[in-house]
């Protein structure tokens, strides 16, 4: 089965190879865990290692941040514009919305142009404020998300995190039901340390990995590590060692009979 | 008192060269519009509608509607119709893009751009 490679070491074999081409990933996260970093690096890899150009929306930060964000980590992505094979384009949600679903639109033209094969939207928690009205919200998400594979673009969209740690509860899910892939990024703290866990919640049409895994972000980008070992409750934030987690459940339980 | 206020503006734009001096006189003649360069420069594939560029770049949406238009009249942003809305972007005109990075990289030097300021704030009076 073709697969579109993010080119994140660690992340490819957590996909069993990487990404299905023309589908929608939905990247969620607390701010500051490497969700637009995520959306960076695949979208360059696309570009210098398998040749597929790419576009990046952003809908709140300028791309002159992009542009810096990415000269961080060694991406020159100014170069890569003059080059034609990438484009930071900033607009707002109800324009690139518009744009999208009419003939001919600035997205539409671009992606042809470029022969763009991927995309980064940041982020598509920006439409809530387009739509108070949680069915029409669910429309507007559907169609956009439909719009992208419409343009043989495998996109990758960005959600914040209402909660910096645990569990995070939104109050309309559609993204994430509507999403092919849908990834996980959390804060976690173990022994008084902050460490980072990346998790492959759900991956349509494909087997995945179903552990909990460490990631850094480094100057080259993200690297996925290993998996967290001997830890109970990484996504609630505050794990607990299994062996506890065992007396809790065995021990003190017989206790109380 | 006249003469020594003429001289010193001769002087100031004898010393510009005269493709930004003009494109300074007739194009950039206000401080909203030299903002908006600067933001389409620095970010050239936004695609929005002037209330929403009003808000990158700190400014009134009234005042960036009108300045837009004139920037758009000049060629130096481009604007289409997305589902009813106007949308301004960056002009494609390769020669007026060419001026504008000529005009911002000089915009560099600390005293081109006093002399700038002295020419938008001249012409607003």
């Amino acid at each position: 089965m073709e697969r579109v490679k993010t080119g994140i070491k660690g992340l490819d074999q957590m996909l069993q190879g990487g990404l299905l081409p023309e589908t929608a990933t939905l990247v969620e996260g607390a701010p500051g865990t490497g969700k637009t970093t995520l959306g960076m690096q695949f979208i360059y890899n696309g570009i210098v290692q398998y040749d597929e150009p790419g576009l990046i929306v952003t809908f709140e930060e300028f791309p002159l941040q992009y542009y810096r964000d990415a000269a961080s980590f060694g991406w020159d992505f100014r170069e890569l514009e003059r080059q034609g094979k990438l484009r930071v384009i900033m607009s707002s949600p109800e324009v690139t919305h518009h744009d999208l679903t009419s003939v001919g639109g600035i997205i539409e033209t671009a992606a042809k142009e470029m022969g763009a094969r991927r995309i980064l939207v940041d982020s598509i928690s920006h439409f809530r404020r387009l739509e108070q009205d949680p069915i029409a919200l669910r429309e507007l998400q559907y169609s956009f998300i439909n719009a992208l594979k419409r343009e043989g673009l495998t996109s990758l969209l960005t959600r914040e995190s209402q909660t910096l740690f645990g569990e995070n509860r939104q109050a309309d899910d559609f993204v994430a039901f509507t999403a092919d892939t849908y990834l996980l990024l959390r804060y976690v703290e173990i022994e008084s340390i902050v460490q980072k866990a990346l998790l492959v919640l759900k991956f349509r049409g494909s087997d995945h990995a179903k552990d909990i895994r460490q990631f850094e972000i480094t100057g080259q980008g993200i690297v996925v590590r290993s998996r967290f070992e001997g830890q109970e409750g990484i996504m609630s934030g505050s794990p607990h060692r299994m062996a506890d987690a065992f007396v809790k459940a065995f021990v003190e339980n017989r206790g109380a009979k | 008192m006249t003469v020594q206020y003429e001289d010193f503006t001769t002087k100031l734009m004898n010393d510009m060269d005269p493709a930004l001096l003009d494109f300074v006189k007739e194009k950039v003649n206000t401080f909203i519009k030299w903002d908006l360069l600067r933001f389409f420069h620095g970010n050239p594939n936004t695609a929005d509608t002037a209330e929403n560029i009003a808000r990158y770049v700190g400014r009134s949406a009234a005042a960036v509607k009108a300045e837009a238009q004139e920037l758009v009249d000049d060629g130096l942003l481009q604007i289409r119709l997305v589902a009813d809305l106007p949308i301004y972007t960056l002009t494609q005109d390769r020669e007026n893009r060419t001026l504008i990075d000529q005009f911002l990289g000089a915009c560099e030097d600390r005293d081109f751009r006093v002399k700038v300021v002295y020419h938008i704030i001249r012409g607003m009076r």
